[in-house]
């Protein structure tokens, strides 16, 4: 793309001083961003007074590690963590297989009605699910699907408005004279959709990858109304089960709650560091065009 | 006709869950809102009582509707300029951007018990860090969560912070614009401006739109964040300092779980998704004029 | 016998022997999400499973969402926590079990504090939850504050004139740098109305209108009156600060604070010396101990074996050991077991407070237990945006006192509309009905 960057000698100051200037943004930005989690970490190295002293302490005479060790074992985090891979891993593959066919079939195919169903896909989300769920959890339960991962996992393979919007809207910027030179070539639409789309959409679809893993990852609410038993539940119950306090007493032990807290997010903030390095486009678009 | 069958196919997995799975639940909670329904005992079909008494009859339905219009108001845009601005910083080709991202991002991936302890401390009047940094500026702190006026704009706080989804959404489509783009722009003269408007900004419309219509049906059914933030003092207290973050969905959640009303829960939830219905067409129609879809183009 | 024949032996003899069963009876019970208690009740479960024959299930959450779905699609648990104002709505249609009819010939009611059973009665005389928890409340004070000041700690005797007189002498201004003050006392919004109950302000339970009297709107200016005069931190400030009121006391940020008793993560919490000491009382008045009524244990009207969930409900109440010392239960010693668990409480006044209780026993009068089941939420929709006007001292005690009518004619209004589409048990409905006709009565208001 640029790769005569560096023979542009004359440029290379204002490049610099570009440079320096974004740096500086970033940096300003990301503390603003790092604070708050540098707080998490802190108050999960520190007694349970520790979130309350004031003023706050960022760095604790003696970083207590213990914490993350009774965290560890406060719940059964093994078995739960387990759990969650289970249920992520299977949402996500069904998520991707149906949303991109869905969006592809919406953003680049033309078929009557088309504007309409893509009309009421986006309207589905426009219901506060409050009032969905007792019916839906009413259904699920006739089926014998309460207590188990089916409710959760199951609506994946059907897709999600929300994941099925934004790949369109990423279909629908690469131009169609690559279908429609792939048709003369005698190409189906899967394999245009398979080798064409969704090579050039890689950033929409590491962003759905993305997002598809952390809202299951950290979904708290599916798993709490359809799950039972203690041993089928979420890393998320398991937190929330950290939190709520016995009844009539009891204090919530904040350190080790913030410990927990901080092991649930590693996957998440892994995934995302190898997920964003996907934004970086593989195939070039332009030499393509021509 | 092929084309129509290939069509169909394509989308029948999102066809068959909306039959199977989405539209049952819907057609239900459009029956309950017709309904009073304690879920204890059967529903009793009233009619349009529901609809008549709330948009007739109760003001606290009104007042919802204007905390959730002002938030959408505040939070929807600030919300797209924050992550416009932070995806084009992290589009830059500086090193270490990789770990810039992921900073931005972390917000968006702490889970909520944890956030909404760090803003109670953030935003806490007299230790916290704003007020705290207020102070040195001479400024005397609000009372954030605990104050009428303050209340709104300090969930549009949490938001901004927590908007690295929507930053994400742009800097995919910043990464999908082709370089050589911006280099012909470069021979024919066009500054920096002139490439971001006329190259950046309409190669990343159809991302804006997504952001857009996401970003004003995800605020305007906020719930979560001002159930947890203004609701933990005290049970009973969810809606915060005289109701000033009373929102709609939050209304409809206390109807329907704390005072057994779910009938007029879901009458409540229909005129909002009527309304929100009615905004997303708006938008869908005026972005006819500015979102720029390379495949539509003839 | 050949394995398979043994094996439909057995199988014939569990069907035999539940009866409906279709397996080994099971009770399902919603505990709270707790990880501590979890682990405690499935390593007990075991044994009491071995010796009753009778397997609970942990179905922990909470949120009241999940149980409507639950019970919406037929799936109740079987031992799930009703607070009253869910209680009554579910005793009403239905919903769940009189226990005086699972719990015949037992002896468990007549282990109980009577109070515990009148707690958990509704308008038709049916007893639908077993309490499994109780406090009272109290006032926390610093004993080393109060000789520094050379004051002599407060006594059973004390008045609120005597508190108030404490109080500012306690407080103390804070430095230049806004740092080191000190308030003399703190009493969270929520405590109000256990002083309200020392007041003899007339608060019956199971009120369907909102009804402010004199001596409950005399109290509520006096207590807008410590923050007034400095001597309480401002409410709103400390609500905001999110700090937990343990975290007052220890500080010395407050050198009173009222409080449950008892309350461990403030025993947990505290370690300079402390005391606590009954609510002040009101000259004349006869004192009224608040005592939380306000939840317990109930059994699902669609579970199977009924007696099976009165043991399992009974064994959670008197034998878990997450419950235990239970103050429910008359024959056990609750003042003992706690402070055998924290020795900190000997001396500290606690047994003092705690009999006090027990012995003028105000009961409780929080809005949703003083609010019957079908008006509290109406009624505190109305009113809670008024009252965090008044404890946020924009707007005076009177206007509290002049929206009264408003709000109850309002909610009439409300309670016609509802009571005439709902579904419910008639001695539910003549109540209902007849005070509807006597608000209507004194729509004069």
């Amino acid at each position: 793309m640029r790769l005569n960057e560096r023979s542009q000698m004359p440029l290379l100051a204002g490049i610099t001083l570009r440079y320096a200037l974004t740096y500086a943004a970033l940096m300003l930005l990301g503390a603003l961003f790092l604070i708050p989690f540098l707080w998490m970490l802190s108050v999960s190295l520190q007694d349970a007074q520790g979130m309350f002293a004031l003023p706050f302490r960022w760095i604790p005479d003696r970083p207590r590690w213990e914490n993350y060790g009774t965290a560890l074992s406060a719940v059964p985090f093994g078995r739960y963590l387990f759990n969650t891979s289970v249920i992520t891993a299977s949402v996500l593959a069904l998520t991707l297989f149906s949303c991109t066919l869905v969006a592809y079939g919406f953003a680049r195919l033309r078929f009557p009605g088309r504007d309409m169903l893509f009309a009421v896909c986006i309207a589905t989300m426009m219901l506060p699910g409050q009032v969905t769920m007792i019916p839906l959890y009413m259904a699920y339960a006739r089926l014998g699907w309460v207590d188990t991962y089916l409710p959760l996992i199951v609506p994946s393979l059907f897709g999600s408005p929300f994941y099925i919007f934004l790949l369109r809207q990423f279909f629908l910027t690469i131009p169609r004279e690559y279908d429609e030179a792939a048709l003369l070539d005698g190409a189906g639409r899967l394999r245009i959709y398979w080798s064409i789309v969704l090579p050039l959409a890689r950033p929409a679809v590491a962003t759905v990858t993305l997002f598809c893993f952390i809202g299951t990852w950290n979904d708290f609410f599916g798993p709490l109304i359809y799950l039972n038993s203690p041993e089928k539940a979420t890393l998320t119950l398991g937190l929330n089960m950290l939190k709520s306090q016995v009844i009539g007493s009891g204090s919530v032990q904040w350190h080790i709650l913030m410990a927990a807290s901080v092991l649930v997010m590693l996957p998440n903030i892994i995934v995302f560091f190898i997920a964003q390095k996907q934004f970086i486009r593989g195939i070039q678009i332009g030499g393509l065009r021509g | 006709m092929r084309r129509t069958l290939e069509g169909y196919l394509f989308v029948s997995p999102w066809l068959a869950g909306f039959i199977l799975l989405t539209a049952g639940p819907m057609i239900a909670s459009l029956y309950i809102s017709g309904t009073s329904w304690t879920m204890l005992s059967p529903p009793v079909w009233v009619g349009a009582q529901n609809y008549t008494r709330l948009l007739g009859d109760d003001h606290r339905f009104g007042l919802s509707l204007m905390n959730t219009l002002t938030y959408v108001a505040l939070a929807v845009p600030l919300g797209l300029a924050v992550s416009l601005l932070l995806a084009l910083l992290l589009n830059r080709r500086v090193p270490g951007r990789g770990l810039f991202r992921t900073l931005f991002f972390l917000p968006s991936i702490t889970n909520l018990v944890a956030v909404s302890l760090l803003w109670m401390w953030v935003l806490n009047p007299e230790y916290g860090l704003l007020n705290g940094a207020l102070r040195m500026a001479g400024i005397d702190g609000p009372l954030w969560f605990q104050s009428e006026q303050w209340a709104k704009p300090a969930l549009v706080l949490m938001s901004l912070w927590g908007t690295g989804g929507t930053m994400i959404v742009f800097l995919a489509a910043l990464q999908g614009i082709p370089g050589e783009l911006y280099e012909a722009a470069e021979l024919d003269g066009a500054g920096t401006l002139g490439k971001f408007v006329h190259i950046t900004l309409p190669m990343i419309s159809p991302a804006f739109l997504f952001n857009l219509i996401v970003g004003i049906i995800g605020c305007s059914q906020v719930f979560t964040q001002a159930y947890v933030m203004t609701g933990s003092a005290q049970p009973g207290t969810e809606g915060g300092p005289n109701n000033a973050t009373l929102f709609v969905v939050l209304y409809l959640y206390k109807k329907a779980f704390q005072e057994f009303s779910m009938g007029y829960a879901a009458s409540i939830a229909w005129v909002l998704f009527f309304l929100i219905l009615v905004a997303t067409v708006l938008q869908m129609k005026l972005a006819r004029r500015w979102v720029f879809y390379e495949a539509e183009q003839q | 016998m050949t394995p398979r024949a043994q094996w439909l032996a057995a199988a014939a003899l569990v069907l035999a022997s539940c009866g409906t069963g279709d397996r080994k009876t099971e009770v399902e019970y919603n505990c709270p999400a707790n990880a501590l208690e979890i682990e405690v009740l499935q390593r007990e479960i075991a044994r009491f499973e071995a010796d009753s024959g009778i397997r609970i299930r942990l179905n922990p959450f909470s949120g009241q969402d999940k149980l409507y779905a639950m019970m919406a699609a037929g799936k109740a648990p079987d031992i799930f926590y009703t607070n009253s104002t869910m209680r009554d709505r579910m005793a009403a249609e239905g919903r769940i079990l009189d226990l005086r009819t699972v719990s015949k010939g037992d002896s468990l009611p007549g282990r109980l504090w009577p109070h515990v059973i009148r707690n958990g009665t509704s308008a038709d005389g049916g007893w639908y939850s077993l309490g499994n928890w109780e406090f009272t409340c109290g006032v926390y004070y610093r004993k080393d504050l109060f000789r520094e000041a050379g004051l002599n700690p407060p006594d059973s005797s004390w008045t609120w004139d005597d508190m108030v007189s404490l109080a500012r002498k306690l407080t103390r201004p804070a430095r230049a740098d806004g740092r080191g003050g000190r308030y003399g006392i703190f009493i969270g919004s929520h405590f109000v109305e256990a002083l309200e109950l020392m007041t003899g302000a007339d608060l019956p339970g199971e009120m369907l209108t909102l009804r402010i009297p004199a001596e409950s709107a005399d109290l509520y200016r006096r207590y807008v009156a410590l923050m007034d005069e400095g001597i309480m931190p401002d409410l709103l400030r400390m609500q905001a600060m999110g700090m937990q009121p343990a975290q007052l006391l220890q500080n010395g940020k407050v050198a009173m604070l009222v409080e449950a008793v008892p309350n461990q993560s403030l025993i947990e919490a505290m370690t300079e010396p402390w005391g606590v000491a009954p609510l002040p009382r009101f000259p004349g008045k006869k004192p009224a101990y608040f005592r939380s009524a306000s939840g317990g244990l109930s059994l699902s009207a669609s579970t199977r074996d009924p007696g099976a969930a009165w043991k399992a409900l009974k064994w959670i109440v008197t034998e878990a050991s997450t419950y235990q010392p239970n103050p429910v239960l008359r024959d056990v010693d609750f003042t003992g077991g706690w402070e055998k668990r924290y020795p900190q409480l000997l001396g500290s006044g606690f047994r003092q407070v705690w009999d006090l209780s027990l012995e003028h026993n105000g009961g409780d009068p929080r809005f949703f237990v003083r609010f019957s089941s079908w008006t509290s939420g109406p009624i505190l929709e109305r009113l809670q945006p008024l009252l965090d006007q008044v404890w946020a001292r924009k707007k005076p005690v009177d206007s509290l006192l002049a929206a009264v009518p408003a709000i109850n004619s309002e909610v009439r209004r409300e309670l016609a509309a509802t009571s005439a589409t709902m579904t419910m048990k008639p001695e539910f409905r003549e109540k209902i009905e007849q005070a509807l006709k006597e608000m209507h009565d004194h729509s004069a208001f």
